[in-house]
Parts: C-alpha cells; structure tokens; sequence
C-alpha cells in the first residue's frame, strides 16, 4: 500500500514537472464569420497540401519548454470557407485531379512558407503571438502562373484564466483571421482576378517567375520574403 | 479570550480598509456635442494591436459592463459580435485608424446597413494597460512537517492609464476623448500567514472611465 501511495506521489510529480515544460495545443477548425464583400463571379478550383489536413509545428523554447501545436484539418477548412466567399464557384480538387480538362477561371494552390510562435516567457510579456506566412499561387485558365506571393499574417493574444493553451489558439485564430482580412483586401484591390475572369481586361505586371518579380508581388499583398 | 478575538478583528478591520488605497484621474476632452436616442447602442472596441496596443480583453468587457449596467445603462453590442458581423473591416490590421476612413468604410457593401441594424451610433477606441511599475521587499515560506509558514513583507505598484477615443457614427467625426489615470499599491505583510492587501487598480480605473463615459455621451453639454 505505502509503495502504491510512493509511486502515485512520483507519478504526480512527475506530471506536475512535466506539465511546466510546455504544452501541446489542438486547434479545433475556425469557423470565419461571411465577409462583408461582393463575391467575384469566377469559378476556381483550389488544390490544398497534404499537410493542410494535419499541420503540426513544434517548437523548443529557451532550450526548457517545448511546445507543439496541432493545427489539424483548420487550413484547409480555412482556405475552403474562405475562397467560398471569395468566389461564386469553388471546386476544392481531389489529390492527383487534373484540372486543365475543367471549365475553371484560375487555379488557386495555397500552401504554408513558414510557421512561428512565441510565448510570454520569450517575450516576457503576457502575450502569445502566431506568425504564418502562407503562400498563394494562382494559375490562368491555361494553366500559366500568374501570380505567386506570400501572405504574412499574425495573432496576438493575451494570457487569460483560460491559460496559455487558450491564448495560443486564439492567437493562431487571429492570425488566419488577419490573413483573410488581407488577402480580401488585397485581391479585390489587384483586380487581377477580374482579368482571369475576362482576359481583355489588362492587368499591372503581377506575373512571376524571377526573385524581382516575387518581391513585386510580395510587397502587394503585405508581405515580403526573408 | 473575547478581547483577544476584538483585537485580532479589529486589526483585520483596519487592514482591509488599507487596501482600498488607489489614487485616480479622470479627464475628458470633447470635441462635440453627443447624445444617445432609444435603440441606439455603444460597442466597445480595443485598438489595434499592430499599432502597439495592449489592452487586456478582460477590461475591455469590464467596460462593457460597466456601461450597461443601472437603469442609466447604454445599449452595449459586445464587441465580438461587432467586429464578426462587419468581418473582415474590423480586424486589427483593416479597422480604420482614424476618422478619415470611416467615409471609406461606410461605402463598402453592407458595412452602414449592418450598422445601422445593430444601431451603433458610437465606437469606442480603448487605448492602454495596467502594468506593474514599482516593486520590492521579501516574504519568503517554508514548510516542514510540522507545518509551515511565511515571514516578510512584499509591496508593489500597479498603474492603469487608458484612454479612450469616441467616435459618432452618425457624423462620422470624433466626439472627443476620456482618459483615465489609476495607480494603487498593494502590500503584502506575512506574519506565519501572509495577508494580502490587494489594491484593485485595474477594476478601479474600468468604474472610473465607465462612468466618465456614460457621462461623456450621454450629457450634450461642451466642457
């Protein structure tokens, strides 16, 4: 009895020491609220990673904690309520689709450059803060990349009685938040998806293809490549 | 034994009523006449932390509140419910920063529709935090198995600053601002059990500014 008492107080110790040496948090999928926008009349077909369906990223901090955090399926049920605002017709493809047999406007491929996070004791604020940097690649109806820039978008939330945990999802929330905000704004101001819809319609230089030409697209959409 | 209990109550008594000291200002600047109808309503909005602000979500719901509360309570919309309605032209890096932008925003589609259903004539920008500024002194603990106790004495300063920025809606202009300026310091005296005398600074500059605010838009004379 008194061993089984021992190794239950080891246990709880245990845990208790390992509980302070960081955390993993699970990011159920967002729900974004319908933008307030006039949907662009195209239809698109949306290619999304593999990893969108189960994106982890982990992090040692300071060399003592370390945490991970699971963003699951959140990306690509983001991306797909997202560009079904954005579009009157989405057609999220099945891997290995083709689809240059398809009656599609644009091709959309997002996919994640860089994922970052930071916690109070880095900081030494009380502040949790996501970074994401998600890039888009938009194709023509021939298959032509038109477009390929990242999106850099950021949350920041405060340590609440919720607990870290809470915070750190809320911050990655905030921060797909932040990069829906942009890429509405932004691709409404390019007007380059209205050129895809109708090819008469010219459009400023956004194609791609050199590092001087990224940059140019970069800077339009708020981000930039380090 | 009874002049014992007296004395312990009586001290107990005199340090609880140390612990309401908090030193506070209050100031508003109008900038024009307010005034508020039946059905319309205040949100409470927290500026954007791409421009550096902190603001805790606790005291932005304090402020919410505080607001609504009494027979004198404005019509809050809580913010959340707000900023998701008019998604995406309130998150932190689209909001408008100034005034001057809200011409802009009222033209995108549904934006003044959803405003006016929900009849927000002010948005109230809330700028600042509380943040500890001063501190010292030592209390340490121990514990044994015959049992434990503290000993020593702590102390530290809490300021609250905020202000905050109203804008009308129906002008699309600033009506003016209130600020509030709070800072308490708490104390924290262990004779074997440590008696926390906390100064609640923070709750203390959220009934401060409410109140100022209720009377800021609800009087309509210039001051």
């Amino acid at each position: 009895m008194t061993s089984r008492l021992r190794s239950l107080f080891f246990g709880f110790a245990l845990a208790t020491f390992l509980a302070g040496c960081g955390a993993n948090v699970r990011l159920e999928p967002p729900t974004i609220p319908e933008p307030l926008i006039n949907s662009l009349p195209m239809t698109v077909a949306v290619r999304l990673p593999e990893n969108f369906d189960h994106y982890v990223h982990q992090e040692e901090v300071l060399g003592r904690e370390e945490w991970t955090i699971d963003l699951g399926a959140s990306n690509a049920v983001f991306f797909t309520q997202l560009f079904k605002y954005m579009f009157d017709e989405v057609i999220v493809l099945e891997p290995g689709a083709n689809p240059t047999d398809m009656a599609i406007d644009a091709l959309i491929e997002p996919s994640i450059d860089a994922f970052e996070f930071s916690v109070p004791n880095q900081t030494k604020t009380d502040s949790f803060a996501v970074w994401i940097r998600y890039r888009i690649r938009v194709f023509d109806r021939d298959g032509d990349l038109v477009l390929d820039a990242p999106v850099s978008a950021y949350g920041k939330s405060l340590t609440t009685a919720l607990g870290g945990d809470a915070a750190l999802q809320r911050a990655a929330v905030l921060a797909m938040r932040d990069a829906a905000a942009l890429m509405i704004m932004k691709f409404d101001e390019q007007t380059l998806f209205t050129s895809l819809a109708d090819p008469s319609v010219q459009v400023p230089s956004l194609a791609t293809g050199s590092d001087e030409e990224a940059a140019v697209s970069a800077t339009a959409l708020g981000g930039k490549d380090e | 034994m009874s002049d014992a209990l007296l004395r312990v109550g009586a001290a107990i008594a005199a340090l609880v009523m140390l612990s309401g000291c908090v030193t506070s200002r209050v100031e508003n600047s109008r900038e024009g006449l307010t005034g508020i109808g039946e059905g319309e309503s205040v949100v409470i909005m927290a500026k954007s932390y791409h421009l550096g602000n902190e603001t805790e979500a606790k005291y932005i719901s304090c402020i919410e509140n505080a607001l609504g509360r009494g027979s004198s309570g404005l019509r809050v919309i809580p913010h959340k419910q707000f900023v998701d309605s008019l998604f995406p032209w309130f998150e932190p890096r689209t909001a408008p920063a100034e005034t001057k932008g809200l011409t802009k925003l009222m033209e995108r589609p549904g934006v003044a529709d959803k405003i006016r259903e929900q009849g927000v004539r002010y948005i109230i920008w809330l700028d600042g935090d509380t943040e500890k500024v001063a501190g010292g002194g030592s209390l340490s603990c121990a514990a044994g198995p015959g049992g434990g106790g503290c000993f020593g004495f702590a102390w530290w300063q809490n300021d609250a600053d905020y202000d905050a920025f109203v804008w009308d809606l129906q002008g699309l202009e600033s009506a003016g601002s209130v600020s509030a300026d709070f800072s308490g310091t708490s104390f924290l005296p262990a004779l074997v059990v440590p008696i926390p005398l906390i100064a609640r600074t923070q709750a203390a500059a959220c009934k401060g500014l409410a109140d100022q605010l209720r009377a800021f838009i609800v009087s309509d004379e210039l001051t």
